[in-house]
């Protein structure tokens, strides 16, 4: 008779709270002994097929891992494409930039909160936290035309600008989400079952964050301040005032914690960058010029940009570039060697899901069986992000 | 936050979790009866495409900026017949739905504006065949939908105590 | 004998309180319509706080109300399938006896004052004790279906016993220590004019609120079907009818429990007035209206909370509740030495 006290749990990839992934745990009674997450369900060979891609027919390949965030993933890549090429983008369009960015992470924050919710148990939140991003995808859809994959940012500008009266009622809708942070503080935060449930689970410690490369609001939750928005600010960061979140005790609650003032702070943001932005063009000068000129009327009445005809066969010179970009759910890097043909020769992407996968192994140890849709759900891992 | 911390901090809490559910089931909702009633997209939305053929220049760069190859150059048949070959053929460009992703780059990049976007995203087609336009297809652009019953056309609008009021669009 | 004496014995027959109560009310065909309707109700009521419709399109003009027979429909004609190496009599016994089980309880229940099919000097502890055999055959289904998740939930509901069968028998006590009786006729008889048994002994109340949301996995104490941890827990296997039956059992034993709740706090079928008294309908209406009032309560929470972990479920029962039933046991003493007794 062999001594066997723990069991296997497969929570694979048929869970109801298991993602694109599976958990492969050994729990012994209710305690979780060891568990490893086995991921590349969803993996799609994103750097690979970039390289039998023109540079921006890559736009809206970047956006596809991560949906939940695609303005995000698709700044970042073309802020390294201008750095090869060596345009820059002019103020205002680094204006509308921000502003997309930001109200992509506001309602990528308000995905990870509803889905945390129905893991612990709460459907209620799930639904007001779908029903909310709504709102921003409505503001989004009427600033580039589609709900959520914008391929908005085009190397040298943005495609499009700011509709008639998208002040007023992008006012109206941060009003909106002010008062309901109240009520979700109220049916979610404050109350005693999720506090019980979240407290003093999954705690990281700070010099186990810095150590094991941690990125995002899973780092800003254990005391660390680093927020690559202030560290090397890009677009418009340099001209607007914003805190960043941040939090000691570095539990599951402090990270939700964290994720919420985050929507707080980028409305502060949006606020401030709508009323700052400067006129003038939205696309670089040296494409303006290239467009014919008997687009300029249409442009300047629909607010619109034509692509010049280069942009199909952009050729960057040799040469490699590197940009960061903080994504919602954390760090993004990308870095991209060139060799002077319409394709790149290299292409690196780095998501910040795939460098918290090992806190699931970090973090799930000695805690019980219910623990582990609470700690996951307060991690906001995105598992076809990570997988590319 | 620190009121949780003793059981009369807890009650409360508790009590205003249930109260808050209360005050709830009192606010309208939020959600579209669809397919009863339809949202009205807004001006500039990305949704299927239309060809104008007598602004088309076969300059054939949509073709060449589609990031998932749904555009493809189909020799002019009608040209061919008459010409007898002798002068280069005109392509003319033909959409594959199925691979459409709804970017729009191929309508920003025609320089003559031959492309143009048509408000309407949710058609179903009958055959996978259906999906496949050729250039002649193409010119009458998305297939045009007839209603038994019309839907109620409505439109979103913020609101800053109830989220998105949706208005009829009339 | 003629037609219309053969139909005059068949309803004198269907109408004695011995075979009406356990068939009629509040036995098996309410048990089925309370189900129809206190599901689709669960449903709407959490939609509405959700900002959305729920069910709406099976009979739209009431908005989606028979819904649940549709679902009841959909279930009767799926396969239930038997996988092959489960305890095959275990599997398909085990949510038979779990839903007769839940809904045994009750046939003791009485109507009114006259009409009942049981009674009894000790009927509170016949309910309450036939109650107890549920958690034995949710283990019994937990370990037959060969499944690593259903053995887990079927342990849950083991252990969650522990944690609420012994504080829910010192509150029943309790209240049966004040009326000193455990008849639920004469507990009924004592709570007459406006002396309920809330107001008497608000602590056993509660305490006996909670107790029944534990022990029948309402929200917050959805532990053994926990859906994101272990997909369905004790249940995970089942499809078709016997899915429907796992599904409605943890319904029908709050609906007893709710019963025995309104008996024992509400005030029963009481105010009746006095020149209504000698037929059944009007007490067993007051009756279900108040037991739904509790049932309405119960479900509501869903949209409310989320769900505790097992080992805080088990620590809330042994900690908090127990030390409060063991209280309202000596606040029941207090009022009978002080003679508030009624």
């Amino acid at each position: 008779m062999s001594e066997e006290r723990t069991i296997e749990l497969l929570i694979g990839p048929q869970h109801p709270s298991s993602g694109h992934m599976r958990l492969y745990a050994e729990v012994d009674g209710d305690i979780v002994v060891r568990l490893k997450p086995n991921i590349g369900y969803v993996h799609r060979t994103v750097e690979k097929l970039a390289e039998t891609k023109k540079y921006i027919q890559i736009i809206p390949l970047v956006e596809r891992p991560s949906l939940a965030d695609a303005a995000n993933h698709n700044l970042g890549y073309v802020l390294a494409l201008e750095k090869l090429l060596g345009v820059e983008a002019p103020p205002r369009a680094q204006y509308l930039r921000t502003i997309l960015a930001e109200m992509n992470r506001i309602h990528s924050h308000f995905y990870g909160l509803g889905i945390h919710g129905i893991m612990l148990g709460s459907s209620t939140v799930f639904m007001w936290g779908f029903a909310d991003r709504e709102i921003m995808i409505e503001m989004a859809q009427r600033l580039t035309g589609a709900r959520l994959t914008y391929s908005y940012i085009i190397p040298g500008g943005v495609r499009r600008d700011l509709p008639l009266g998208f002040e007023e009622e992008m006012e109206k809708a941060l009003r909106y989400i002010e008062r309901r942070l109240e009520d979700y503080g109220k049916i979610f935060l404050r109350n005693p079952v999720t506090r019980a449930r979240l407290e003093g689970v999954g705690v990281l410690k700070k010099e186990d964050a810095i150590r094991l490369g941690i990125v995002g609001p899973n780092l800003r939750a254990s005391g660390v301040p680093y927020d690559v928005r202030k560290v090397q600010p890009y677009c418009a960061y340099p001209e607007i005032e914003f805190d960043v979140a941040v939090r000691e005790e570095g539990d599951s609650m402090a990270r939700v914690l964290v994720r919420v003032e985050e929507i707080r702070q980028s409305m502060r943001i949006i606020r401030q960058a709508l009323k700052k932005i400067p006129d003038g063009p939205i696309l670089a000068e040296n494409y303006l010029k290239m467009i014919p000129p008997k687009w300029k009327e249409f442009m300047e009445k629909k607010g619109r940009v034509k692509f010049p005809a280069i942009m199909v066969n952009l050729r960057p010179p040799k040469g490699e570039a590197f940009s960061r970009v903080e994504a919602a759910r954390g760090e993004l890097v990308y870095y991209i060697i060139s060799d002077g043909g319409t394709t790149p020769y290299r292409f690196r992407m780095v998501t910040p899901s795939f460098r918290n996968v090992v806190l699931f192994e970090h973090l799930i140890r000695e805690c019980r069986v219910a623990d582990i849709p609470a700690i996951y759900g307060s991690l906001d891992y995105f598992p076809p992000e990570a997988d590319r | 936050m620190k009121r949780g911390s003793t059981p009369i901090g807890r009650l409360i809490n508790h009590l205003e979790a249930i109260e808050t559910g209360i005050k709830y089931l009192f606010i309208p909702r939020m959600t579209v009866k669809y397919p009863e009633e339809i949202m009205e997209l807004p001006e500039g939305y990305r949704g299927m495409i239309k060809y104008k053929k007598e602004l088309c220049i076969s300059c054939s760069l949509c073709a060449q900026i589609c990031p998932a190859n749904a555009m493809k150059m189909y020799l002019d048949e009608s040209e061919l017949k008459k010409e007898g070959g002798q002068a280069k053929p005109k392509r003319r460009p033909g959409i594959n739905y199925t691979r459409c992703i709804f970017c729009g780059f191929c309508v920003d990049i025609c320089p003559t504006g031959a492309l143009e976007h048509v408000g309407i995203h949710d058609v179903a087609f009958d055959s996978f065949e259906a999906q496949l336009f050729k250039p002649k297809d193409f010119e009458e652009g998305p297939p045009k939908v007839e209603f038994e019953r019309p839907p109620k056309r409505l439109r979103p609008k913020m609101d800053p105590k109830r989220g998105i009021v949706y208005e009829p669009a009339d | 004998m003629s037609l219309s004496d053969l139909l005059k014995l068949i309803l004198d027959l269907l109408f004695s309180p011995w075979l009406f109560v356990p068939l009629i009310f509040p036995g098996l065909i309410t048990v089925f319509l309370l189900i129809l309707f206190i599901i689709w109700f669960e449903r709407k009521i959490a939609a509405k706080v959700q900002l959305r419709y729920g069910p709406l399109y099976v009979l739209k003009q009431l908005g989606g109300a028979i819904q649940l027979v549709a679902d009841l429909l959909r279930y009767l004609f799926a396969e239930p399938i038997v996988p092959e190496q489960t305890d095959k009599l275990a599997f398909v016994l085990g949510p038979i006896f779990l839903f007769a089980v839940s809904y045994i309880p009750s046939i003791t229940i009485p109507v009114s004052s006259s009409f009942y099919a049981i009674r009894s000097d000790i009927g509170l502890l016949i309910s309450l004790g036939l109650l107890t055999f549920g958690p034995a055959i949710v283990l019994v289904i937990g370990w037959a279906s060969n499944n690593k998740f259903s053995l887990i939930g079927g342990l849950r509901e083991g252990y969650l016993t522990m944690a609420y069968e012994i504080p829910l028998f010192i509150s029943a006590l309790s209240m049966a220590a004040l009326y000193g009786t455990m008849d639920l006729v004469e507990m009924v008889e004592a709570q007459s004019g406006w002396t309920w048994g809330i107001i008497l002994n608000p602590l056993a109340a509660i305490t006996f609120l909670i107790l029944s949301f534990m022990s029948t996995s309402r929200f917050p104490f959805e532990i053994v079907e926990a859906e994101s941890e272990i997909v369905m827990g004790p249940f995970t296997e089942y499809s078709g009818i016997l899915y429907g039956l796992t599904m409605g059992a943890s319904y029908v034993k709050f609906y007893v429990l709710c019963l025995l709740f309104s008996i024992m706090f509400l005030g029963g079928w009481q105010p009746v007035p006095s020149f209504l008294s000698w037929s059944p309908v009007l007490p067993g209406v007051i009756l279900l209206i108040k037991s739904l009032v509790i049932m309405v309560f119960g479900v509501f929470l869903r949209s409310v909370y989320p769900r505790y972990r097992i080992d805080q479920a088990l620590k809330m029962g042994w900690h908090m509740i127990l030390p409060l039933s063991i209280g309202s046991v000596f606040l029941s003493l207090g009022l009978i030495v002080l003679g508030v007794v009624p």
